[in-house]
């Protein structure tokens, strides 16, 4: 018995000794990495100083992120990993498919991957928002990272390991259009940026004249797990039904996530128009034949349409988001901005900014 | 003396129910004035709009709430009297978890909807309870301990399963569908949905109520119910089975809704002083007054639903405080 106990204290103590080992082992090695990358930065700091007191051309690209840190690149970036969808269409639309060396995962479940860069489907994936992969994208080697804000940690983490990252936060359109060019900054495809960028200014300028002394039609959006979820004020898609020249009905619910409402709320609301998000659970009919709903001007004029997702889900702020603004327009203001209309512009958008022919049979209302 | 007691407390806990009742029922998003509700009252004709709303939607959720919180407060107490345990509740024997398990399969698999979902979790919640029961029956002990331990692995391994499908869920929809889910409402609770899970409620209840004196007999200790000639293991099962059927029918269509089925009974033990049959249908009508308050309040504060476990915890609790500070409790 005294015996086993000896044995089991030994283990123990011999246990404690190698881990106490390894810690002091390891903290030093850190320790100094860590310093020599201060001083970089120190040297970098101060060569930059010494550069701008010289007033001659910095080559380095300066770029401020959502984050509000501050990335200085030597150079365009060539080798790119985004860990994020909206992130990863953008590399497509600014023709950067081919220097992407890691996408986000489950992007097989984006259909714009494989109708515009199937080889992306290839490509190691980096993880999701919830379950990063560090290690996997140290060994891509990139020379820029693109990631979600909220990855803060995963940010500071690669920032440390001396991997270039921008945090970026495309929520509304204003976001996304600095998104954007922090991205054509950082990658040489400015140009290409400004373009799109353009696109949408003129676009969204062509949609506020057009509806301006319009009626505003009301109008419910029914989110895609549930058709009682709906849009709230501080989302893109409520930004996307005014600037379409209707009204949301539950504009009035404070908040920027999905709202869960009752069926007497919706009643209540009486829309002249539902939408259906992409890629919903339920289907138009389900709407139309519940007997709940019957009294509700836009089931009983037949106004319930579904917003087209076999591309891209234009009601979250990807790059070909200014589609679903238009093809709401379209949907509120039919006689101004003829449905045929909205096809052929969708059609050249992604002509001109994906590089493929998208069948006009996809889009639909 | 003391019976009479009893029956006042009754009447005065069925009174206030009632006046809750008819609080809640004009209360709501879209407007009823008090003319429509006499005409309505009266059987006379009204907006098809109007009576569209009273009948499938205003009156089939208040009935449903006051289902649930009765069935949710009977369950709980007659499991704290079987299990001789204060803190027992349904949970414990996984109906929750089993309902929640297959609330996610069904958001994350199936995409036919709050029908699919329903029967998915009533589904869930009978089959880990059935497999809790199996395990019991597998184990040399059948006293509570084999159940109690039974029902823990089963609430793990749903609850495994749950964070398995969790990770994998799209976070932006079906991760947030199943979270709501655990929050409980009322919201989406119309006729069809309260008569599709009517029969399985009333067949529970018949159950527990056949079963009234033998689960008096069992809030002894487990000897003394075999002296009195009651198969203890076989009527414990039943009693367990019938509270299932009662919690999975009402989660089935609400959502996990908590406090209720804990604090209830504990309510009306304080209040009654005693604790037996009657007294778990008394913490019925308690539960019932606390989740229908809990409700109005959840679907008239704002436009949107407030998920009603965020609200039975704060009304629920805080009364509960003020019971356990002012009041004898020894049971």
């Amino acid at each position: 018995m005294f015996l086993t106990n000896l044995w089991k204290r030994g283990i123990v103590v011999t246990l404690v000794i190698a881990l106490l080992i390894s810690v002091v082992g390891c903290t030093p090695k850190d320790s100094t990495t860590v310093d020599v990358e201060d001083n970089q930065e120190k040297e970098n700091v101060v060569e930059l100083a010494e550069e701008n007191v010289d007033e001659e051309p910095v080559e380095e690209i300066r770029i401020v992120d959502h984050l509000g840190r501050e990335i200085v690149l030597e150079k365009e970036a060539e080798r790119l990993v985004s860990g994020y969808y909206i992130t990863s269409s953008m590399l497509i639309a600014l023709g950067l498919k081919d220097n992407v060396v890691g996408i986000e995962a489950k992007a097989d479940t984006r259909p714009i991957y494989a109708l515009t860069a199937p080889e992306l489907l290839d490509l190691p994936n980096v993880g999701t928002a919830k379950e990063f992969n560090l290690e996997g994208t140290i060994g891509l080697e990139p020379d820029l990272v693109i990631l979600p804000i909220r990855l803060k940690e995963a940010v500071e983490s690669l920032e440390k390991l001396g991997i270039n990252v921008i945090a970026v936060n495309p929520e509304d359109m204003d976001l996304l259009k600095e998104t954007l060019a922090m991205i054509g900054e950082a990658t040489g495809t400015m140009e290409r940026a400004e373009r799109l960028i353009a696109y949408y200014d003129g676009k969204t300028e062509e949609i506020e004249k057009l509806v301006a002394d319009k009626e505003r039609k009301r109008v419910y959006l029914g989110g895609n797990s549930d058709f009682l979820s709906t849009a709230t004020s501080k989302m893109y898609q409520n930004y996307m039904i005014e600037t379409a020249g209707g009204k949301n009905v539950a504009g009035d619910i404070d908040d920027t996530y999905w709202a869960n409402i009752s069926y007497e709320q919706l009643i209540a609301y009486n829309p002249d128009i539902i939408i259906i998000a992409p890629g919903a659970s339920y289907t138009k009919e389900d709407v139309l034949n519940d007997s709940r709903l019957a009294s509700i001007n836009a089931i009983q004029n037949n106004e319930v349409y579904v917003m087209p997702g076999d591309v891209e889900s234009w009601d979250s702020p990807v790059p070909s988001s200014i589609l679903g603004t238009m093809w709401l327009t379209s949907i509120l203001n039919g006689e101004d901005y003829p449905y045929d209309k909205f096809v052929d512009d969708a059609v050249s958008f992604y002509e001109d900014f994906y590089n493929i022919t998208i069948d006009r049979e996809v889009f639909s209302r | 003396m003391k019976e009479k007691k009893g029956i006042y407390q009754f009447i005065i806990g069925l009174m206030i129910l009632g006046i809750a009742f008819i609080l809640s029922i004009t209360v709501g998003r879209y407007h009823i004035s008090i003319e429509d509700f006499g005409k309505i009252l009266l059987g006379r004709q009204v907006d098809a709009t109007i009576k569209m709303v009273f009948f499938h939607l205003r009156l089939p959720r208040t009935i449903m709430v006051i289902l649930g919180g009765m069935g949710l407060g009977i369950a709980g107490s007659i499991y704290q009297m079987i299990f001789k345990n204060p803190l027992a509740t349904p949970d414990i024997m996984g109906v929750s978890s089993g309902a929640n398990l297959g609330a996610a399969i069904a958001i994350i698999f199936f995409t036919g909807g709050s029908f699919v979902l329903g029967f998915t979790a009533f589904l869930g919640g009978l089959l880990a309870v059935f497999t809790a029961i199996g395990l019991t029956n597998l184990s040399r002990d059948k006293g509570i301990s084999s159940i109690v331990l039974a029902g823990i692995v089963i609430t793990s391994m749903a609850q495994g399963i749950i964070m398995m499908l969790k990770y994998f869920a799209d976070p932006e929809r079906q991760l947030a569908a199943i979270e709501f889910w655990s929050m409980g409402s009322f919201a989406g609770i119309t006729l069809d949905k309260l008569l599709a899970v009517l029969p399985f409620f009333i067949l529970g209840i018949i159950i527990l109520f056949l079963l009234r004196w033998q689960i008096n007999i069992l809030s002894l200790s487990d000897d003394e119910g075999r002296s009195l000639g009651v198969n203890v293991t076989v009527i414990r099962t039943f009693a367990i089975i019938g509270s299932t059927l009662v919690v999975a029918s009402i989660v089935s269509v609400t959502g996990l809704i908590t406090f209720i089925g804990l604090m209830a009974p504990h309510i009306g033990r304080i209040i009654r002083k005693k604790n037996d049959f009657n007294t778990g249908i008394f913490s019925g009508i308690i539960g019932a007054i606390i989740l229908i308050i809990a409700d109005s309040l959840a679907r008239s504060i704002s436009s949107s639903e407030i998920p009603i476990s965020i609200l039975t915890t704060f009304i629920g609790a805080p009364y509960l405080a003020y019971l356990i500070v002012t009041q004898d409790r020894r049971l």
